[in-house]
């Protein structure tokens, strides 16, 4: 079920109707987990067993953590049993494959049996989740959640179950204590939220995908200049699709008066890769901070083996995206980036000397460098879109003159994504305040409202975040 | 933690994560917060926009004025621009002829159209009130209709309406949708979304619950229109893909809405289009998805105060094979005897000669003069026209049929 369908809305309006008649008895968090069920099993109701047996087992865990000395050995059980979930349903396909690979270069006729296993939706986001909350009880930074409903609900709360934010237990946990107060502004805040995200998602996102998706599947039969402005448009249309699922998300739970954190905050401006990291799916980069990076040592072990967790920290978020080497090499390409520009980022000259401007272009172009590799379907298709665009700006390929080709990329596309980022300029500039007038609110709202009426989506696509 | 907040590195998060304790966290990253009265200035703009849109675009884009006026075949899902023409046939007081492609006429050009064909017969004879308007739909199978009807021809309360009745929708399970098999299909928009359940149909509950809202909300058929006024029916991020630097908004030379000169297929006569005749199985009208959705089109428009009169076929009969003929001339008996059950006027002329028709169902322009001429020389549709509601019983149709054969 996703948010920008109708049998969403009529969910919603049911789910609503239920939480606010049910606000004054115990039953509310009931109904809560119920409609998240519903919501999940929506998909494919055999998910609901796994995502059930996971939140059973975390609470039973923290249970026996609760009332053992080996804590340590319950936080183990936890942490395996997560990562076996995810490494079993996301990556069985993956390691049958390289296994199978290595064994055709050793000469091995036996074949690994190749798992035949449906990633379910959100088993990345919600034993992230589960995970953060025995970790966090393990250091002593959370009581016990005794209610199983409630840790059940906080596990599935149905707004950021398939594509986060993923919420700290600390966060979440105590907004289910009791009914939250459902003020005026959180109805409009939402409603605010939902409609920004709805465009982003209908109006931008799938539009850009328009474009991008037939260009990445099959890139050989697409020139440099077409395969530049698909990564280009890449770039724009997981940031919409995600964000926009994001915000989304936010405003439905903020208008049943629970609060989300932010999740994205104009990424395309950051000034450095450290930045970036701080503006995109900053739920995700939290949690690989204080869950991976810093058990590792952080930076408190010296530059090298800084640089060493670094590295790991980035290629594991790599592989948490998906069981693909184009995804590993994605976020190792982040983590050296990162890593050659981090001391030139920290330097008087770079905070100083270079124009915003161009800092801004500049993580721009790298992240869009990167994004090739997510994108791409194999390392070879990647590879070739690389060398392709590389040899552009001299017209040559495999030392023939090729040319430009027409990259027929729509004006209109160019000039929507081209507001956006200009609107995001200015917001955070010091004209910000342009912004934040009444008519200019409106008049974007009304703009939009008639935008999403006129000219809906041809495509129902669903979030690229949901299958990770 | 200190150290490691200090940390500028990319797995450190910056102040736009929310602080612990913080009792709001930040709101988002885009000055999109409005307010309640804000909100209401919103809708207080864009509630007048989205109803005064349609009215206005109508008085700027008039229908054009030819006679015989039939929807261009570009526009056959406009549904809005079908209701702005059942709208000025009825206003024009003209007896609305509704139907699929034989009546929108596939193989000729408006001018030589069943309706262009009575109009064009009755002035002759100088029959009172008696002007046709051409509202066939192209694709509009029995399915369609209803839901055409219920939707988009509102306008034609009180009405007199002829309805074609083609039961080559009836032929066999795959046109009467009743086929387990998904298929795509003509105008799945205007066919029940819910209930009935039609096997053939496949779309997501989520898009069956988006065309329930289309037919309800005027501006989203206004909005449909724009496609097809200026992308060619597409959505315009799909044009735009084909068109990448093409200004969306500029209409080409051509006038849009006349097809005054359109002719769809070449009028070729069905063997010589190499056609050849049919073994086609033929429904159970007990179950046949298509004949009660005809059934129920004729009983909503006389519900609503309309006098129907229903013509059945005639279907192309040479291009049956003879086990075929006979399973469709039982059919259509069935047909008459319901019709003539439900006292409804109708007639079910007899085939045209074979050289008339196009293919199983579409004369050629002399067919639908034949037809034209058939008609208006019938009895019952004689009473009809004049106002008279007698229907034809099964004994007078045998009779006429015994006679017409004879001559």
């Amino acid at each position: 079920m996703l948010f920008h369908t109708w049998p969403f809305l009529i969910f919603f309006v049911v789910v609503m109707a239920g939480h606010l008649a049910l606000r004054r008895t115990r039953f509310w968090l009931h109904w809560l987990l119920v409609a998240s069920y519903f919501f999940y099993g929506w998909w494919n109701p055999l998910y609901l067993g796994l995502i059930l047996y996971s939140t059973l087992l975390d609470y039973l865990v923290v249970a026996a953590m609760d009332r053992s000395r080996r804590k340590l050995l319950w936080l183990l059980v936890s942490v395996v049993n997560n990562l076996l979930l995810l490494g079993f349903f996301k990556y069985a396909g993956f390691v049958t494959e390289n296994v199978d690979a290595l064994l055709a270069m050793a000469g091995v006729a036996w074949r690994l049996p190749a798992p035949d296993v449906l990633l379910p939706v959100g088993i990345s986001f919600y034993t992230f989740q589960s995970m953060s909350y025995t970790i966090d009880f393990y250091r002593g930074q959370i009581p016990r959640e005794r209610s199983f409903v409630r840790f059940a609900t906080f596990v599935s709360l149905f707004p950021q179950l398939v594509a986060g934010p993923i919420e700290r237990a600390k966060e979440l946990l105590p907004q289910l204590h009791r009914f939250p107060k459902i003020t005026l502004r959180d109805t409009t805040d939402g409603a605010s939220l939902f409609l920004v995200g709805l465009f982003k998602k209908v109006a931008l996102a799938d539009y850009l995908a328009s474009y991008v998706d037939p260009i990445y599947a099959t890139p050989d039969r697409y020139g440099a200049s077409a395969l530049l402005l698909a990564t280009f448009a890449f770039a724009w249309q997981i940031y919409f699709d995600f964000s926009g699922y994001t915000d989304m998300a936010r405003g439905v739970a903020r208008a049943m008066g629970f609060k989300l954190m932010v999740n994205f905050n104009n990424p395309y401006l950051a000034t450095s890769l450290g930045n970036f990291w701080a503006r995109w799916h900053i739920s995700l980069s939290s949690w690989f901070r204080d869950y991976v990076y810093i058990p590792l040592g952080g930076n408190r072990r010296g530059p090298w083996r800084t640089y060493l967790n670094l590295f790991l920290t980035m290629v594991i978020s790599g592989l948490w995206h998906g069981a693909n080497w184009t995804f590993v090499i994605w976020g190792a390409l982040h983590a050296v980036a990162t890593m050659a520009t981090r001391k030139a980022e920290r330097s008087h000259w770079y905070h100083h000397r270079v124009p915003v401007f161009v800092k801004r272009l500049l993580v721009f172009v790298v992240v869009c460098f990167a994004w090739i590799f997510f994108r791409a379907a194999s390392l070879g298709d990647a590879w070739l879109i690389l060398t392709r665009i590389c040899m552009a700006p001299f017209g040559f390929e495999k030392g023939r003159f090729i040319g430009w080709s027409d990259p027929a990329f729509p004006l209109l596309l160019l000039g929507m994504v081209g507001a956006v980022w200009a609107y995001q300029f200015v917001y955070e500039s010091r004209f910000a305040r342009l912004l934040d007038t009444s008519v200019v609110r409106v008049v974007l709202a009304v703009l939009i409202i008639l935008y999403l009426f006129t000219i809906p989506s041809s495509r129902n696509e669903a979030f690229i975040y949901f299958q990770f | 933690m200190s150290h490691e907040q200090a940390d500028n590195h990319s797995a450190v998060v910056s102040s736009s994560e929310r602080q612990v304790g913080e009792t709001e966290p930040p709101y988002g990253a885009t000055a999109m917060r409005l307010s309640l009265r804000q909100w209401a200035a919103v809708v207080l703009l864009a509630v007048p926009v989205m109803v005064l849109a349609p009215v206005l675009w109508q008085r700027g884009e008039p229908l054009p004025a030819t006679p015989d006026y039939r929807i261009p075949y570009a526009y056959s899902e406009d549904y809005w621009l079908y209701s702005r023409v059942v709208a000025r046939s009825a206003a024009d007081k003209q007896i609305a002829v509704i139907g699929d492609s034989v009546v929108w006429g596939e193989y000729v050009t408006p001018q030589d159209t069943l309706t262009a064909h009575l109009n064009r017969q009755a002035a002759a004879q100088q029959l009172p009130n008696a002007k046709f308007a051409n509202l066939g739909l192209n694709g509009a199978h029995p399915l369609a209709l209803t839901g055409l009807v219920r939707h988009y021809a509102t306008s034609l309360t009180g009405v007199p309406v002829i309805v074609h009745c083609n039961l080559l929708w009836m032929s066999s399970p795959e046109r009467d949708l009743s086929a387990s098999k998904e298929q795509s299909f003509n105008h799945p928009r205007l066919v029940p979304q819910l209930l009935p359940h039609i096997p053939s149909y496949s779309a997501s509950i989520s898009d069956r619950m988006g065309n329930v809202v289309d037919r309800n909300v005027p501006y989203l058929g206004w909005a449909r229109h724009l496609r097809f006024e200026y992308w060619d029916g597409q959505n315009l991020p799909d044009w735009t893909l084909e068109h990448p630097y093409a200004n969306p908004f500029a209409l080409g030379d051509e006038p849009r809405l006349d097809d005054s000169q359109e002719l769809r297929r070449p009028p070729v006569a069905w063997f010589d289009q190499g056609l050849v005749p049919q073994d086609l199985p033929w429904m159970d009208l007990d179950t046949s998805l298509q004949w009660s959705a005809f059934r129920d089109t004729v009983e909503r428009l006389q519900s609503r105060g309309n006098r129907v009169f229903v013509v059945v076929g005639p279907l192309n009969e040479h291009m049956l094979m003879p086990g075929s003929r006979q399973r469709y001339q039982a059919l259509r008996r069935q047909v008459e005897q319901w019709l003539s059950n439900r006292r409804i006027p109708f007639t079910s002329p007899p085939p045209l000669p074979s050289d008339e028709y196009a293919d199983a169902s579409h004369p050629l322009s002399a067919g639908y003069a034949r037809l034209a001429s058939e008609l208006l020389a019938d009895a019952a549709f004689q009473r009809w026209l004049q106002g008279g509601e007698l229907p034809r019983s099964l004994a007078t149709l045998e009779a006429e049929r015994v006679g017409t054969s004879e001559k």
